[in-house]
């Protein structure tokens, strides 16, 4: 779920053409994981090619990394690694919120309730092996760089943009900050037009931008604080938090009493697992690895459209379509350069 | 505090339009001699800086030193209401932080709307040795750049002793635009050696069209591979300047 700072951070609106020559280091998973809840059919059913495999995730994959190069924006694909043991408790939860979605799912399927039936199919989302594998290698043909990180992607993607090798993290999650990413950006895979679950209304999303820095100073808290202030509210590591707390308690026990050991005490019922510190180390001393390539090359068309027109059923005439677009994109960033160049 | 006074609308209409095409949130300095802005735009491709001196201002009070920052598409919205020969009023409310608007003529409008956060950044002068500096109508410019978009979208912009070039290549069509030194758009051209630089034509085309509003000569300044500055002679007293970033060719 990642820890829910929305009501405490700051965020400034941004539009995808001004990101031109930023590299964005994506949540691979993460973006995988909305591919295949958004990209289904009316009733829920994901898109599928002729032997039955599901492709809504490599459609998500190919169409908006394309939009994004075309924007001129640099995309790298951060992949999860071996999670931390402590995340057993949540991914144990999530498998479960899975399996009670595919039931309900089915139910809604057989009475005929289509709109409900999608709602409850959005959640069964499952990221299986051959879907990461799959990505990789679409993203290999489409010369875009991809990391995989030893552990956590989050922690991997911050460690990319605390180096200087990426100017954004992005994710839907906040948890980048948490892992001391100095900038986030929120909405950049699903952009555009939204439909709202359940409901017959659109809404337009719009990319934003977070700052670590604004974020503490506009709370008045510094970085370990923040750690505090998630593990109050409930990390993946801790999924419960302290029951019945929200974010703005967290942040005003963590201003009032300095650390989360210093506010326990004040906290009624208050129950922490003991694993406290190695919590937050998590945090503070991610598992990251420092070898990694990135590099954007030409994209291999005739092996992308080999792959998923021939093996997977796509429209060659749109794919190529897109590529083009990407090709462009690429081409029209080459050339650009911004005044700071000049500013000596 | 300030309070700002022009006495045609149309002025001010035309300076926020030529502002407001490369950013959104402007940060204004006020201080007792005059109003200032300089400005990237988000992609940092390109550069506004404004200045009116007082003398512009039908009444110009400021007591000291001021930063506002407002949304200036928010604000074009406004004065887009006032027809021209009437007189705008700007003024900040201390107490409540807001701009407040007073457009009179016809009948008395006041608006008002919020002032943002304003931006910290010092944007520095770029360092260029310019090589070329060429004297034009705006219309002509204006002429030239809408050839140029027929087939591009990006032009090379090329000048030697004789002739400024507007050269422009698509996937199918290209164009080839000169002025001549001495004619009725090009009124002057000095190349201490022949440069070229290339551009993206929307950044050109918006700057010239919006500036164009406000302004009958443009000076060109240019390099090989530097970026292009282009100085709004005023009609009145004041500063319109814009530099662009160029595209360079790798190949």
């Amino acid at each position: 779920m990642g820890v829910n700072l929305r009501d405490l951070v700051p965020k400034t609106p941004a539009r995808l053409k001004d990101l031109s020559g930023k590299s964005i280091a994506i949540d691979a998973y993460n973006a995988l994981y909305q591919f295949l809840a958004i990209i289904r059919q009316p009733d829920g059913t994901p898109l599928k090619d002729s032997s039955g495999r599901v492709t809504s995730h490599l459609s998500g994959l190919l169409y908006r990394t394309c939009n994004l190069v075309e924007m001129g924006i640099k995309p790298i694909y951060v992949f999860d690694g071996v999670p931390p043991a402590l995340k057993e408790v949540e991914i144990k939860r999530r498998m479960k919120v899975k399996r009670e979605a595919l039931v309900k799912y089915e139910q809604a399927l057989k009475a005929g309730k289509v709109e409900e039936a999608r709602m409850y199919a959005q959640a069964t989302s499952r990221l299986k092996d051959y879907m990461a594998e799959d990505s990789k290698r679409l993203l290999k043909l489409m010369g875009i760089p991809w990391v995989q990180a030893p552990s956590e992607g989050e922690a991997q993607a911050a460690h990319l943009v605390k180096r200087g090798d990426a100017d954004y993290c992005a994710s839907q999650d906040y948890d980048s900050l948490l892992f001391g990413a100095p900038r986030l950006l929120r909405n950049v895979t699903i952009s555009g037009r939204r439909k709202l679950p359940g409901k017959k209304i659109y809404i337009e999303v719009v990319p934003e931008i977070v700052e670590l820095e604004h974020v503490l100073k506009e709370c008045e808290i510094t970085y370990e604080q923040i750690i505090d202030i998630g593990m109050l509210i409930g990390t993946d590591f801790n999924p419960e938090g302290i029951k019945g707390l929200g974010p703005k308690t967290a942040l005003k026990l963590i201003r009032e009493h300095g650390s989360l050991e210093k506010a326990l005490p004040h906290i009624k019922n208050a129950e922490f697992p003991v694993e406290l510190q190695r919590i937050r180390e998590i945090f503070l001393h991610p598992k990251v690895k420092d070898n990694y390539k990135i590099e954007w090359r030409e994209p291999d068309v005739e092996g992308v459209i080999n792959f998923i027109c021939r093996e997977r059923d796509f429209s060659e005439d749109r794919v190529r379509k897109a590529l083009e677009k990407m090709r462009r994109g690429a081409e029209e960033l080459k050339g650009k350069t911004t005044l700071e160049k000049w500013f000596g | 505090m300030f309070k700002l006074k022009v006495a045609d609308a149309k002025l001010l209409k035309d300076m926020a339009t030529a502002i407001s095409i490369l950013i959104d949130e402007a940060t204004f300095k006020i201080d007792p001699e005059n109003l200032k802005l300089r400005a990237m735009d988000p992609s940092r491709v390109a550069m506004v800086d404004f200045e009116w001196p007082k003398t512009v201002f039908e009444e110009y009070t400021c007591t000291e030193p001021t930063k506002m920052c407002i949304n200036i598409s928010e604000l074009l919205k406004l004065l887009r209401r006032a027809g021209k020969d009437e007189v705008v009023e700007l003024s900040l409310d201390e107490k409540t932080g807001r701009l407040q608007i007073r457009i009179t003529g016809k009948y008395t409008r006041n608006f008002t709307m919020p002032t943002l956060e304003s931006s910290e950044e010092e944007v520095p002068t770029p360092k260029i040795t310019f090589n070329v500096r060429a004297k034009a109508t705006t219309e002509g410019l204006r002429q030239a750049i809408e050839d140029a978009q027929l087939v591009s979208d990006h032009v090379r912009i090329e000048a030697d002793a004789e002739k400024l070039v507007f050269n422009a290549a698509g996937d199918l069509m290209s164009a080839i635009i000169e002025l001549q030194k001495g004619s009725d758009t090009l009124l002057d051209l000095e190349a201490k050696e022949p440069s070229k630089a290339t551009f993206g034509l929307s950044y050109l085309s918006e700057i010239i069209k919006a500036a164009s509003a406000t302004s009958d000569i443009a000076t060109l300044e240019f390099s090989t591979d530097m970026p292009i500055k282009l100085d709004f002679q005023q009609t009145k007293e004041g500063k319109l300047t814009f530099y662009l970033a160029p595209r360079i060719e790798t190949e």
